[in-house]
Protein backbone atom coordinates (compact mmCIF):
# COMPACT_ATOMS: atom_id res chain seq x y z
CA UNK A 1 0.00 0.00 0.00
CA UNK A 2 1.52 3.34 -1.03
CA UNK A 3 1.19 6.72 0.69
CA UNK A 4 -1.64 7.70 -1.59
CA UNK A 5 -3.73 4.69 -0.57
CA UNK A 6 -2.73 5.07 3.07
CA UNK A 7 -3.88 8.67 3.07
CA UNK A 8 -7.32 7.80 1.70
CA UNK A 9 -7.82 4.72 3.89
CA UNK A 10 -6.69 6.63 6.96
CA UNK A 11 -9.09 9.50 6.34
CA UNK A 12 -12.22 7.63 5.28
CA UNK A 13 -14.38 9.71 7.60
CA UNK A 14 -13.51 12.85 5.69
CA UNK A 15 -15.23 11.40 2.64
CA UNK A 16 -18.57 11.42 4.48
CA UNK A 17 -19.48 14.89 3.34
CA UNK A 18 -23.20 14.50 2.68
CA UNK A 19 -26.08 14.76 5.11
CA UNK A 20 -29.24 12.81 4.46
CA UNK A 21 -32.70 14.33 4.62
CA UNK A 22 -33.61 12.06 7.53
CA UNK A 23 -37.27 12.92 7.98
CA UNK A 24 -38.05 12.68 4.27
CA UNK A 25 -36.34 9.31 3.85
CA UNK A 26 -37.87 7.93 7.09
CA UNK A 27 -41.34 8.96 6.01
CA UNK A 28 -40.93 6.92 2.84
CA UNK A 29 -39.45 3.99 4.74
CA UNK A 30 -42.27 3.98 7.27
CA UNK A 31 -44.92 4.06 4.58
CA UNK A 32 -43.32 0.99 3.02
CA UNK A 33 -43.19 -0.97 6.25
CA UNK A 34 -46.19 -2.88 7.56
CA UNK A 35 -47.84 -1.69 10.73
CA UNK A 36 -45.79 -2.82 13.71
CA UNK A 37 -46.54 -6.41 14.69
CA UNK A 38 -48.04 -6.94 18.09
CA UNK A 39 -46.60 -10.42 18.53
CA UNK A 40 -44.85 -10.63 21.85
CA UNK A 41 -43.00 -13.85 22.51
CA UNK A 42 -43.41 -13.79 26.29
CA UNK A 43 -41.71 -17.12 26.86
CA UNK A 44 -38.54 -15.79 25.32
CA UNK A 45 -38.36 -13.19 28.05
CA UNK A 46 -38.55 -15.39 31.11
CA UNK A 47 -38.08 -19.11 31.83
CA UNK A 48 -40.91 -18.92 34.38
CA UNK A 49 -43.29 -17.69 31.69
CA UNK A 50 -42.05 -20.50 29.49
CA UNK A 51 -42.99 -23.06 32.17
CA UNK A 52 -46.33 -21.33 32.80
CA UNK A 53 -47.08 -21.36 29.07
CA UNK A 54 -46.21 -25.08 28.88
CA UNK A 55 -48.50 -25.87 31.83
CA UNK A 56 -51.32 -23.85 30.28
CA UNK A 57 -50.92 -25.69 26.99
CA UNK A 58 -50.94 -29.05 28.82
CA UNK A 59 -54.04 -28.11 30.84
CA UNK A 60 -55.76 -26.91 27.70
CA UNK A 61 -54.89 -30.06 25.79
CA UNK A 62 -56.03 -32.26 28.72
CA UNK A 63 -59.34 -30.38 29.02
CA UNK A 64 -60.06 -30.71 25.31
CA UNK A 65 -59.24 -34.45 25.32
CA UNK A 66 -61.26 -34.98 28.50
CA UNK A 67 -64.27 -33.12 27.13
CA UNK A 68 -64.09 -35.08 23.93
CA UNK A 69 -63.79 -38.50 25.59
CA UNK A 70 -66.50 -37.68 28.17
CA UNK A 71 -68.93 -36.52 25.54
CA UNK A 72 -68.21 -39.56 23.36
CA UNK A 73 -68.52 -41.88 26.37
CA UNK A 74 -71.69 -40.11 27.55
CA UNK A 75 -73.15 -40.24 24.08
CA UNK A 76 -72.23 -43.90 23.72
CA UNK A 77 -73.58 -44.62 27.18
CA UNK A 78 -76.87 -42.94 26.36
CA UNK A 79 -77.08 -44.81 23.09
CA UNK A 80 -76.36 -48.07 24.89
CA UNK A 81 -79.21 -47.49 27.34
CA UNK A 82 -81.67 -46.72 24.55
CA UNK A 83 -80.43 -49.70 22.57
CA UNK A 84 -80.87 -51.95 25.56
CA UNK A 85 -84.45 -50.74 26.17
CA UNK A 86 -85.32 -51.23 22.52
CA UNK A 87 -83.72 -54.67 22.53
CA UNK A 88 -85.80 -55.63 25.56
CA UNK A 89 -89.02 -54.43 23.92
CA UNK A 90 -88.02 -56.14 20.71
CA UNK A 91 -87.30 -59.43 22.47
CA UNK A 92 -90.60 -59.24 24.38
CA UNK A 93 -92.67 -58.74 21.22
CA UNK A 94 -90.60 -61.21 19.22
CA UNK A 95 -91.20 -63.89 21.84
CA UNK A 96 -94.87 -63.01 21.99
CA UNK A 97 -95.26 -63.15 18.20
CA UNK A 98 -93.25 -66.37 17.80
CA UNK A 99 -95.28 -68.01 20.59
CA UNK A 100 -98.53 -67.08 18.87
CA UNK A 101 -97.20 -68.10 15.44
CA UNK A 102 -96.35 -71.47 16.95
CA UNK A 103 -99.86 -71.75 18.30
CA UNK A 104 -101.26 -71.04 14.85
CA UNK A 105 -98.91 -73.47 13.18
CA UNK A 106 -99.71 -76.26 15.61
CA UNK A 107 -103.40 -75.69 15.61
CA UNK A 108 -104.95 -78.77 13.94
CA UNK A 109 -108.29 -77.08 13.42
CA UNK A 110 -106.98 -74.48 10.96
CA UNK A 111 -107.04 -75.07 7.25
CA UNK A 112 -103.66 -75.35 5.55
CA UNK A 113 -104.64 -72.57 3.20
CA UNK A 114 -105.50 -70.25 6.08
CA UNK A 115 -102.23 -71.11 7.79
CA UNK A 116 -100.18 -70.39 4.67
CA UNK A 117 -102.00 -67.14 4.06
CA UNK A 118 -101.39 -66.10 7.62
CA UNK A 119 -97.71 -67.12 7.58
CA UNK A 120 -97.01 -65.37 4.27
CA UNK A 121 -98.57 -62.23 5.68
CA UNK A 122 -96.37 -62.61 8.76
CA UNK A 123 -93.31 -63.02 6.50
CA UNK A 124 -94.17 -59.77 4.78
CA UNK A 125 -94.39 -58.04 8.12
CA UNK A 126 -91.06 -59.64 9.10
CA UNK A 127 -89.37 -58.22 6.01
CA UNK A 128 -90.83 -54.80 6.72
CA UNK A 129 -89.59 -55.11 10.28
CA UNK A 130 -86.00 -55.92 9.15
CA UNK A 131 -85.94 -52.84 6.91
CA UNK A 132 -87.23 -50.68 9.76
CA UNK A 133 -84.61 -52.12 12.12
CA UNK A 134 -81.81 -51.20 9.69
CA UNK A 135 -83.19 -47.67 9.42
CA UNK A 136 -83.39 -47.42 13.16
CA UNK A 137 -79.68 -48.36 13.50
CA UNK A 138 -78.82 -45.51 11.17
CA UNK A 139 -80.84 -42.99 13.12
CA UNK A 140 -81.97 -43.89 16.58
CA UNK A 141 -83.75 -40.60 17.14
CA UNK A 142 -86.14 -40.99 14.21
CA UNK A 143 -89.57 -41.16 15.88
CA UNK A 144 -91.35 -42.17 12.66
CA UNK A 145 -89.29 -45.33 12.37
CA UNK A 146 -89.91 -46.24 16.00
CA UNK A 147 -93.61 -45.66 15.48
CA UNK A 148 -93.53 -47.81 12.32
CA UNK A 149 -91.82 -50.63 14.25
CA UNK A 150 -94.47 -50.51 16.98
CA UNK A 151 -97.21 -50.54 14.34
CA UNK A 152 -95.53 -53.50 12.66
CA UNK A 153 -95.69 -55.43 15.93
CA UNK A 154 -99.25 -54.30 16.59
CA UNK A 155 -100.34 -55.55 13.15
CA UNK A 156 -98.74 -58.93 13.75
CA UNK A 157 -100.36 -59.30 17.15
CA UNK A 158 -103.67 -58.11 15.79
CA UNK A 159 -103.42 -60.61 12.96
CA UNK A 160 -102.64 -63.41 15.36
CA UNK A 161 -105.40 -62.36 17.74
CA UNK A 162 -107.91 -62.27 14.91
CA UNK A 163 -106.87 -65.70 13.77
CA UNK A 164 -107.02 -67.13 17.27
CA UNK A 165 -110.42 -65.49 17.75
CA UNK A 166 -111.60 -67.21 14.57
CA UNK A 167 -110.31 -70.54 15.86
CA UNK A 168 -111.97 -70.04 19.22
CA UNK A 169 -115.21 -68.97 17.60
CA UNK A 170 -115.29 -72.04 15.41
CA UNK A 171 -114.42 -74.15 18.46
CA UNK A 172 -117.29 -72.61 20.44
CA UNK A 173 -119.61 -73.16 17.52
CA UNK A 174 -118.56 -76.77 17.30
CA UNK A 175 -119.00 -77.23 21.05
CA UNK A 176 -122.43 -75.69 20.88
CA UNK A 177 -123.29 -77.96 18.01
CA UNK A 178 -122.37 -80.95 20.08
CA UNK A 179 -124.57 -79.73 22.88
CA UNK A 180 -127.42 -79.30 20.45
CA UNK A 181 -126.78 -82.70 19.25
CA UNK B 1 -13.53 -8.92 21.59
CA UNK B 2 -14.46 -9.43 17.94
CA UNK B 3 -17.63 -11.18 19.02
CA UNK B 4 -18.68 -8.07 20.95
CA UNK B 5 -18.31 -5.92 17.83
CA UNK B 6 -20.60 -8.28 15.92
CA UNK B 7 -23.29 -7.73 18.52
CA UNK B 8 -23.19 -3.91 18.26
CA UNK B 9 -26.72 -2.51 18.77
CA UNK B 10 -28.00 -6.04 19.40
CA UNK B 11 -30.81 -4.79 21.60
CA UNK B 12 -32.04 -2.40 18.92
CA UNK B 13 -31.70 -5.06 16.25
CA UNK B 14 -33.67 -7.61 18.27
CA UNK B 15 -36.45 -5.15 19.05
CA UNK B 16 -36.53 -4.12 15.39
CA UNK B 17 -36.88 -7.77 14.43
CA UNK B 18 -40.01 -7.88 16.60
CA UNK B 19 -41.35 -4.89 14.65
CA UNK B 20 -40.70 -2.21 17.28
CA UNK B 21 -40.91 1.02 15.29
CA UNK B 22 -38.96 3.11 17.82
CA UNK B 23 -36.00 0.74 17.69
CA UNK B 24 -36.17 0.69 13.90
CA UNK B 25 -36.03 4.48 13.90
CA UNK B 26 -33.08 4.50 16.31
CA UNK B 27 -31.17 2.11 14.04
CA UNK B 28 -32.09 4.23 11.04
CA UNK B 29 -30.87 7.38 12.77
CA UNK B 30 -27.57 5.73 13.64
CA UNK B 31 -26.82 4.52 10.12
CA UNK B 32 -28.68 6.73 7.67
CA UNK B 33 -25.92 9.29 7.09
CA UNK B 34 -23.24 6.65 6.57
CA UNK B 35 -25.46 4.77 4.14
CA UNK B 36 -26.43 7.93 2.32
CA UNK B 37 -22.76 8.85 1.87
CA UNK B 38 -21.96 5.38 0.52
CA UNK B 39 -24.78 5.65 -1.98
CA UNK B 40 -23.84 9.20 -2.94
CA UNK B 41 -20.25 8.13 -3.61
CA UNK B 42 -21.51 5.28 -5.77
CA UNK B 43 -24.24 7.14 -7.65
CA UNK B 44 -23.37 10.81 -7.36
CA UNK B 45 -27.02 11.91 -7.64
CA UNK B 46 -28.94 13.01 -4.52
CA UNK B 47 -32.38 11.66 -5.56
CA UNK B 48 -30.97 8.31 -6.68
CA UNK B 49 -29.01 7.96 -3.44
CA UNK B 50 -32.11 8.75 -1.37
CA UNK B 51 -34.13 6.13 -3.25
CA UNK B 52 -31.45 3.51 -2.73
CA UNK B 53 -31.10 4.31 0.99
CA UNK B 54 -34.83 4.21 1.46
CA UNK B 55 -35.17 0.83 -0.33
CA UNK B 56 -32.21 -0.54 1.56
CA UNK B 57 -33.68 0.26 4.97
CA UNK B 58 -37.07 -1.13 3.98
CA UNK B 59 -35.42 -4.37 2.78
CA UNK B 60 -33.22 -4.53 5.85
CA UNK B 61 -36.13 -4.18 8.29
CA UNK B 62 -38.26 -6.65 6.35
CA UNK B 63 -35.46 -9.22 6.24
CA UNK B 64 -33.96 -8.58 9.64
CA UNK B 65 -34.83 -12.11 10.74
CA UNK B 66 -32.18 -13.36 8.32
CA UNK B 67 -29.51 -11.26 10.05
CA UNK B 68 -27.60 -13.72 12.28
CA UNK B 69 -24.74 -11.53 13.61
CA UNK B 70 -22.24 -13.10 11.21
CA UNK B 71 -21.13 -9.52 10.56
CA UNK B 72 -22.00 -6.24 12.25
CA UNK B 73 -25.42 -4.80 11.48
CA UNK B 74 -23.60 -1.86 9.83
CA UNK B 75 -21.66 -4.09 7.42
CA UNK B 76 -24.79 -6.08 6.63
CA UNK B 77 -26.72 -2.90 5.87
CA UNK B 78 -23.79 -1.42 3.95
CA UNK B 79 -23.70 -4.46 1.69
CA UNK B 80 -27.40 -4.02 0.96
CA UNK B 81 -26.81 -0.36 0.06
CA UNK B 82 -23.81 -1.23 -2.16
CA UNK B 83 -25.73 -3.99 -3.96
CA UNK B 84 -28.72 -1.74 -4.49
CA UNK B 85 -26.51 1.06 -5.78
CA UNK B 86 -24.85 -1.31 -8.27
CA UNK B 87 -28.25 -2.59 -9.39
CA UNK B 88 -29.42 0.99 -9.77
CA UNK B 89 -26.46 1.76 -12.02
CA UNK B 90 -27.11 -1.37 -14.04
CA UNK B 91 -30.76 -0.38 -14.46
CA UNK B 92 -29.67 3.02 -15.71
CA UNK B 93 -27.23 1.22 -18.04
CA UNK B 94 -24.28 2.96 -16.46
CA UNK B 95 -21.27 0.61 -16.69
CA UNK B 96 -20.11 -0.55 -13.26
CA UNK B 97 -16.63 -1.18 -14.65
CA UNK B 98 -14.78 1.01 -17.08
CA UNK B 99 -15.22 0.25 -20.79
CA UNK B 100 -11.50 0.04 -21.45
CA UNK B 101 -11.01 -2.77 -18.96
CA UNK B 102 -8.57 -5.53 -19.84
CA UNK B 103 -8.07 -8.78 -18.00
CA UNK B 104 -4.56 -9.38 -19.26
CA UNK B 105 -2.82 -6.63 -17.29
CA UNK B 106 -0.21 -7.91 -14.92
CA UNK B 107 -0.59 -6.08 -11.64
CA UNK B 108 3.18 -5.72 -11.03
CA UNK B 109 3.62 -4.09 -14.40
CA UNK B 110 0.89 -1.60 -13.60
CA UNK B 111 2.32 -0.78 -10.20
CA UNK B 112 5.74 -0.06 -11.70
CA UNK B 113 4.17 2.50 -14.04
CA UNK B 114 2.27 4.35 -11.33
CA UNK B 115 2.78 8.10 -11.29
CA UNK B 116 3.91 9.73 -8.08
CA UNK B 117 1.48 12.13 -6.40
CA UNK B 118 3.03 15.57 -6.37
CA UNK B 119 1.27 16.91 -3.31
CA UNK B 120 -1.19 14.93 -1.21
CA UNK B 121 -4.36 16.78 -0.37
CA UNK B 122 -7.63 15.14 0.71
CA UNK B 123 -9.84 17.81 -0.82
CA UNK B 124 -8.11 17.38 -4.17
CA UNK B 125 -8.58 13.62 -3.92
CA UNK B 126 -12.29 14.11 -3.20
CA UNK B 127 -12.64 16.34 -6.23
CA UNK B 128 -10.59 13.90 -8.29
CA UNK B 129 -12.83 10.96 -7.35
CA UNK B 130 -15.91 12.92 -8.37
CA UNK B 131 -14.48 13.60 -11.80
CA UNK B 132 -13.49 9.98 -12.42
CA UNK B 133 -15.51 7.98 -14.96
CA UNK B 134 -18.25 5.89 -13.30
CA UNK B 135 -16.50 2.52 -13.48
CA UNK B 136 -13.27 3.92 -12.04
CA UNK B 137 -15.07 5.86 -9.34
CA UNK B 138 -16.91 2.79 -8.10
CA UNK B 139 -13.88 0.58 -7.81
CA UNK B 140 -11.81 3.29 -6.08
CA UNK B 141 -14.67 3.91 -3.66
CA UNK B 142 -15.21 0.22 -2.94
CA UNK B 143 -11.53 -0.51 -2.39
CA UNK B 144 -10.15 2.60 -0.72
CA UNK B 145 -13.13 4.08 1.12
CA UNK B 146 -15.57 1.21 1.74
CA UNK B 147 -12.69 -1.12 2.54
CA UNK B 148 -13.64 -4.15 0.46
CA UNK B 149 -10.89 -6.43 -0.85
CA UNK B 150 -10.68 -7.60 -4.46
CA UNK B 151 -12.47 -10.88 -3.72
CA UNK B 152 -15.45 -8.98 -2.31
CA UNK B 153 -15.38 -6.38 -5.09
CA UNK B 154 -15.33 -9.15 -7.71
CA UNK B 155 -18.42 -10.61 -6.04
CA UNK B 156 -20.21 -7.27 -5.77
CA UNK B 157 -19.51 -6.17 -9.33
CA UNK B 158 -19.78 -9.62 -10.87
CA UNK B 159 -16.28 -9.55 -12.32
CA UNK B 160 -13.18 -11.69 -11.86
CA UNK B 161 -10.67 -10.93 -9.13
CA UNK B 162 -7.97 -10.16 -11.70
CA UNK B 163 -10.30 -7.73 -13.48
CA UNK B 164 -10.98 -6.06 -10.18
CA UNK B 165 -7.25 -5.69 -9.53
CA UNK B 166 -6.37 -4.37 -12.99
CA UNK B 167 -9.38 -2.08 -13.00
CA UNK B 168 -8.40 -0.70 -9.63
CA UNK B 169 -4.84 0.05 -10.72
CA UNK B 170 -6.06 1.79 -13.84
CA UNK B 171 -8.53 3.80 -11.79
CA UNK B 172 -5.87 4.77 -9.28
CA UNK B 173 -3.51 5.84 -12.06
CA UNK B 174 -6.22 7.99 -13.55
CA UNK B 175 -7.07 9.48 -10.16
CA UNK B 176 -3.46 10.42 -9.48
CA UNK B 177 -3.27 12.07 -12.88
CA UNK B 178 -6.40 14.11 -12.15
CA UNK B 179 -5.21 15.07 -8.64
CA UNK B 180 -1.89 16.25 -10.09
CA UNK B 181 -3.67 18.55 -12.47
CA UNK B 182 -5.81 20.16 -9.72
Amino acid sequence: MDDFEKLIKGNKDLFDEYTADKSKIWQNIESNLDSPTKTIWLWRKSPLLKIAASILILIGAFTVINLFTTSVFHHNNQNNIVHQELRDIDTYYKDLVSFQVKLVKNNPKLHIEDKEKFLSFMDELDEEYEVLKLEMNKNLNNEYILEAIVNNYKKRIELIENLLKQINDSKKLNDNESYIL
Amino acid sequence: METNILYTHKDLVEKSKAGDRNSQYKLYELYVDAMYNISMRMLGIKEDAEDVVQDSFVDAFKNLNFFRYESTFGSWLKRIVINKSINHLKLKRIPVTSLDQHNYHISNEIESNEPIVASININKIKKGIKTLPNGYRQIITLYLIEGYDHIEIAEILGITISTSKSQYHRAKKKLVEIVNTL
